[in-house]
């Protein structure tokens, strides 16, 4: 898209946000149904742009403890940028983002880097080192944090990849690769550590049907041997409906309804009701 | 309206100087980081140092002596010939070839064919996310890639300037053949000019003309965006900065080694 075309896109958008600036979020309840257990992840009011991009508004948002949670929302509405406040690749212009009690944009590079090894993540687009082979990759976390030897490194990382699908794939490239197994590759990675929190962003995407419903599986064995906090990102509503412990909607940098899965998937909130139903009639439209 | 045209005008120098903070940052960061022990980038070092070595000896080579050849030899020859002054051009090699014909010829080189592959590879990385996994586990991109690329292109560039000096004078050798004219004289007045001043200033020079593009470079490798598109845009913006860079502390560098040596001003 041409700078000029952008621009011009920018302005309308503006123009359109202060038309209806009264009833922007008027979907956004903001509530917060209780869980019953402590968070493992809060946001508290944070606020964060990208030049004159608002992307979060003040969100409120808690993750919590020893379930599997998923955050779903409109393309483009900072699901991913959310992810990376969590782990301090993102610092917030505004608002605070506590792990386990601390504040994660006050800590020193040291504190970051120590919090950081409680994190599992998988990136969006996989983000597989694109000079190490399969093997090296999953391997690059026990290498990096353990001090296990070469032979159990090996069998960690041959157990991971076979959950993914993956056993004959070790000795291949990235770019070998198709979308979707390097997601699946980038998943056995994030949990090779065994982590207390993890992140994916969109497991599923790029995955067929029955690998979908595998995966899902898989989520909730790995979390039931292990426990911690996931967070699952996903614009799949067949495995919201399937894993989700608890559920966060997130639209226009807020959150506008967050409870147990079951709950929000009877909720009467128009936006919720429209989103989990996967309907073209609500209040979302293209834009 | 005249605001947006402005706009459009002077942002990009508003923010040309807020990237040129952040590649001081980055430089003291680079700096620090290389001296904190642990020291982990030893590897990537060596392979970087060949990786430059590997792409630049023969670009190196066919500039430099084209060059050398062309520019100071053919045309200070011809202007010196009216003077009947030939022989005068081993001296003329000392001011042009080794304080500055060279030291450019390889920032130039440098920054174009390994600097490039430098920020081409880290915007990659950026753009697959390769550099946010590397620090969710724990591996800091600055000690781990910036450090061994700053050090192996200052290493590279200040020898490849002593490689790129030899080239150059040997431009001027063909020059003078070019013009039958008998070599003696030129080595004579060559090393009656030459200092070690002149050679110490010059590889001073280019190793850091080095430090410069690999900051550069490596800063637009990891602040690229939006795609592959993106990458494109910081592989050329980050030339064009390098250049810049190179031309302006050329001129400090210059201006301050005539301050404080100014007996090499004097032609003998
Ligand atoms: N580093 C960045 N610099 C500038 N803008 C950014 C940056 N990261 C994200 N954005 C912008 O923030 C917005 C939200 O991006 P994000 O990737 O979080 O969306 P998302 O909710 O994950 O969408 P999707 O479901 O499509 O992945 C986008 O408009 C994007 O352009
Ligand atoms: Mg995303």
């Amino acid at each position: 898209m041409s700078e000029d075309k952008m621009q011009a896109d920018d302005a309308t958008r503006v123009a359109s946000v202060v038309d209806d600036r009264d009833d922007e979020f008027k979907w956004h309840t903001g509530k917060q149904l209780p869980t019953g257990v402590q968070d493992a992840i809060e946001f508290v009011d944070v606020h964060k742009a990208f030049g004159r991009n608002k992307i979060l508004r003040g969100l409120n948002m808690g993750i919590p403890e020893d379930k599997i949670s998923m955050i779903l929302g409109p393309s483009g509405t900072g699901k991913s940028v959310c992810i990376k406040h969590m782990v301090g690749l993102l610092y917030p212009d505004q608002g605070d983002i506590i792990v386990h009690g601390k504040s994660v944009p006050m800590m020193h590079d040291d504190e970051l880097f120590d919090m950081r090894k409680k994190f599992g993540v998988l990136f969006q687009d996989g983000a597989l080192f694109g000079s190490m082979n399969l093997l090296d990759n999953v391997a690059f976390p026990l290498r990096q944090h353990t001090d296990k030897g070469e032979e159990e490194v090996m069998e960690i990382v041959n157990r991971r990849l076979a959950e993914v699908g993956l056993t004959n794939a070790g000795d291949k490239m990235p770019n070998e690769l198709s979308g979707g197994m390097r997601k699946r590759a980038g998943f056995a990675r994030a949990l090779v550590l065994d982590p207390d929190i993890v992140l994916f962003d969109e497991p599923d995407s790029g995955l067929d049907p029955v690998r979908t419903a595998l995966l899902c599986e898989l989520i909730q064995e790995i979390h039931e041997e292990n426990g911690g906090a996931y967070v699952v990102i996903t614009h799949d509503i067949m495995s919201a409906r399937r894993v989700a412990e608890h559920i966060s909607v997130l639209w226009k940098g807020r959150i506008v309804e967050s409870g147990p899965a079951e709950q929000l998937f009877n909720s009467d909130n128009a936006f919720v009701r429209q989103f989990l139903a996967g309907d073209s009639q609500g209040p979302l439209g293209m834009e | 309206m005249v605001r947006s045209v402005a706009d459009r005008a002077f942002l990009p120098t508003k923010n040309l100087l807020e990237e040129v903070g952040d590649m001081m940052i980055l430089t003291g960061k680079t700096i620090s980081s290389a001296l904190r022990p642990p020291y982990p980038y030893g590897g990537e070092f060596v392979s970087q140092f060949l990786f430059a070595i590997k792409l630049c000896w023969f670009p190196l080579l066919v500039s430099t002596v084209a060059f050398g050849f062309g520019a100071p030899g053919l045309q200070a020859a011809n202007f010196l010939v009216i003077f009947g002054a030939l022989d005068r051009l081993g001296g003329f090699f000392v001011l042009a070839s080794i304080r500055e014909f060279a030291p450019f010829v390889t920032a130039i080189v440098l920054a174009g064919v390994a600097g490039t592959a430098i920020t081409a590879d880290l915007g990659a990385r950026k753009i697959r996310e390769e550099l946010d996994a590397l620090q969710v586990l724990g591996v800091d991109p600055v000690k781990n890639l910036v450090v061994p690329r700053f050090l192996a292109l200052m290493l590279v560039t200040g020898l490849f300037n002593i490689y790129a000096l030899i080239f150059g004078v040997f431009g001027g050798i063909l020059a003078t053949l070019t013009n039958g004219a008998p070599l003696g004289p030129f080595w004579a007045t060559f090393f009656t000019n030459a200092s070690t001043t002149d050679l110490w200033g010059s590889v001073l020079k280019t190793t850091l003309f080095g430090a410069i593009i690999a900051i550069v470079c490596c800063y637009k490798g990891m602040t690229a965006s939006g795609g592959a598109e993106g990458v494109g845009r910081a592989v050329n913006q980050a030339v064009v900065i390098a250049f810049l860079g190179v031309f302006a502390f050329n001129y400090v560098f210059t201006q301050t080694l005539l301050a404080t040596h100014p007996e090499i001003l004097v032609p003998r």
